[in-house]
């Protein structure tokens, strides 16, 4: 039976640990749905594609040859592009690109809007209400329509591809976290932390992180999600690193063949969705399947 | 006594103003930030030593950087964005030029998208967990993740390159010039595969928080009272319980409207669909630095308009938001 569990612990009783907070919030993963699984094998799959990208393939994602634009199958299991190099080869390089921009810049994001959240949830008032008024706005503007403006000002590259995306990316992560931080901030422990003379930024680090690890987990996946996306728009537009081809980036030259070569397409394109879909499924799996976890990842 | 709407657009629009100055001070700062001389940005690659200085006193980049500020400012807010580097024109009227077509299809999908997420979201609201439910929800999850432009790319490949059944791209077709009711009939043919794969993702969406705000209103005590009353099935579902969730629905395309324009924009690459999207592309490659920043003001312009206006929908639809 589970009606033990929303017992409130009184709180005199000694409190859990943050592991076995963490954990306790995690438990859940015990009831995991089918979408949640598929979430993670989709992912998995992804990762380790990647990741040993040179024992799936001895070509070089790279490497020029006069065999252009050649049909999937044989030596080619994904077929060629139009400068002869081996579209399996560059899906799987490719993707080590779009994954590292995407956690990269999600780690970004998710430091600024855990701070912001914390800060505002934490404090309210005036300093709340602007935090949040700042918040807004960043989430009516076109965020990538700035990130096609500071790319294309600023140069493209990896670094400012990250930079952009994380800088942009914040306000989801505030929010939930601040909603979070302001059900926390009321809880009879934060009290008696404070009576006890802690300062607030022990009270912050020790007793109020903990209480949102778990939501900042869910805003994790969603943004590494919505990362990769962004990143794959910016390459599409012609504003990733050439010389690092995301799958965006192979997007974007399959667009030029497209009425002669499916899998220039088709293949890239499959590896983006996967992760993107994989990583939402995990997300809203984390999340129990809460409605409106879409309002995570503004 | 002014009339509640008059009102109500006033202080939106007073509100929409910190916005405004926002966009155009941030887009201020990115040609600041830019490495090298902000003049040289602005004039392009390999200007005359002529065009240079003109560009260098018109924007006053030889003064200091608040005086630069204001002059920038009062310039962008009046429409002058300068002078595209490319065509030589002004940049407010290539927008222009270009605007309509992104009107007609942006506008389109959205009336596509929130007819279609409206009635799947009541749906599957009505059947809150069942199987119908459970496969709206995984295929809302679905169309959110995909990106737009890869969906566009997989509709060409199959309905325009394989079935050969609809056009692969443009806005008609290019060697017939047709007039009349042959060319809006020619234009919607073209339209079809652009305005589907750009409602994809509203539509997820809309459904999505329609379910939720529906599930949330079919459980409210005016619902139980209609109920009562003897009000029937469907004037439950409509009247009492959409006349509330429509607020949802509305607010979801207002914050969302920004996610949809920059859809629009690889939409309109996909399928080379004369809007601004093809804008912003050209301004990219050709390194138009005018005509890229001032299609981002325009755009940022309209996003903030079409926000405020789903506010002010919003209050109207429901006094209780009204202070």
């Amino acid at each position: 039976m589970k009606d033990a569990i929303t017992v409130k612990p009184s709180p005199f009783a000694a409190r859990p640990g943050w592991i076995a907070r963490l954990s306790s919030g995690l438990a859940s993963l015990r009831e995991l749905q089918v979408s949640t699984v598929v979430g993670v094998g989709f992912v998995a799959i992804v990762c380790f594609g990647t990741l040993f990208a040179p024992l799936l393939t001895a070509a070089d994602p790279l490497g020029l040859s006069k065999e252009t634009l050649l049909a999937p199958g044989g030596a080619h299991p994904f077929g060629t592009d139009d400068l002869g190099r081996d579209v399996l080869a560059r899906v799987l390089y490719g993707g080590r690109v779009s994954l590292s921009v995407g956690l990269f810049s999600a780690v970004l994001s998710l430091g600024l809007g855990m701070t912001i959240g914390m800060v505002a949830g934490f404090f309210g008032g005036a300093l709340d209400e602007v935090l949040m008024r700042i918040t807004e706005a960043f989430q009516i503007l076109p965020k990538l329509l700035v990130a096609v403006v500071v790319v294309s000002l600023i140069g493209s590259g990896l670094a400012n591809e990250i930079l952009v995306i994380g800088l942009l990316s914040w306000p989801a992560t505030a929010r939930v976290i601040r909603g979070r931080v302001q059900v926390v901030r009321h809880e009879e422990f934060i009290a008696a932390a404070e009576m006890s003379g802690a300062s607030w930024v022990r009270v912050l680090a020790r007793h109020v992180t903990p209480n949102v690890l778990s939501f900042l987990l869910v805003s994790a996946s969603l943004q590494v999600a919505s990362a990769i996306m962004a990143e794959s728009f910016l390459s599409f537009l012609g504003l990733g690193d050439p010389t690092h081809p995301s799958w965006g980036l192979l997007l974007q030259q399959g667009q030029l063949f497209l009425q002669q070569a499916w899998w220039l397409t088709t293949f890239p394109g499959i590896a983006l969705a996967m992760t993107i879909l994989g990583l939402n499924l995990m997300g809203d799996g984390l999340s129990g399947g809460r409605a409106g976890t879409r309002a995570a990842r503004r | 006594m002014l009339p509640v709407i008059v009102k109500l657009l006033l202080r939106r629009a007073l509100l929409a103003v910190p916005l405004v100055l926002a966009v155009v001070t941030l887009t201020f700062f990115f040609i600041r930030l830019a490495p090298g001389d902000p003049a040289a940005i602005m004039a392009g690659d390999a200007p005359t030593p002529e065009f240079l200085a003109q560009i260098r006193s018109e924007y006053g980049f030889d003064r200091p950087v608040w005086a630069q500020f204001l002059t920038f400012l009062g310039k962008a807010v009046t429409g002058d964005f300068g002078i595209s580097l490319y065509t030589k024109q002004p940049v407010f009227s290539v927008i222009l030029e270009r605007f309509p077509a992104t009107v007609l299809m942006t506008g389109t999908a959205m009336v596509v998208a929130s007819l279609i997420g409206i009635l799947v979201g009541v749906a599957s609201a009505k059947r809150a967990g069942s199987r119908l439910d459970a496969l709206i929800s995984a295929a809302s999850l679905v169309g959110y993740s995909v990106p737009g432009f890869w969906v566009g790319q997989l509709l060409i490949l199959l309905f325009a390159v394989s079935l050969n059944w609809l056009p692969v791209g443009g806005m008609e077709a290019a060697r017939a010039s047709y007039r009349g009711w042959r060319h809006v009939e020619d234009v919607a043919w073209h339209m079809v595969l652009p305005v589907a794969t750009l409602s994809v993702f509203l539509l997820t969406m809309i459904a999505r928080f329609t379910r939720a705000a529906m599930i949330d209103a079919l459980d409210q005590d005016y619902v139980l009272v209609a109920e009562a009353k003897g009000a029937s099935r469907t004037r439950i579902l409509w009247h009492h319980a959409f006349r509330n969730a429509c607020v949802t629905t509305i607010t979801v395309i207002g914050l969302e409207f920004g996610a949809v324009l920059a859809g629009a924009v690889v939409v309109e690459i996909v399928f080379s669909w004369p809007g601004l999207g093809r804008l912003f592309y050209d301004a990219i490659y050709r390194r138009d630095f005018p005509l890229l920043t001032g299609a981002f003001m325009f755009s940022s312009f309209v996003v903030i308009v079409v926000n405020m206006a789903s506010d002010v929908a919003c209050t109207l639809l429901d006094p209780r938001i009204r202070r």
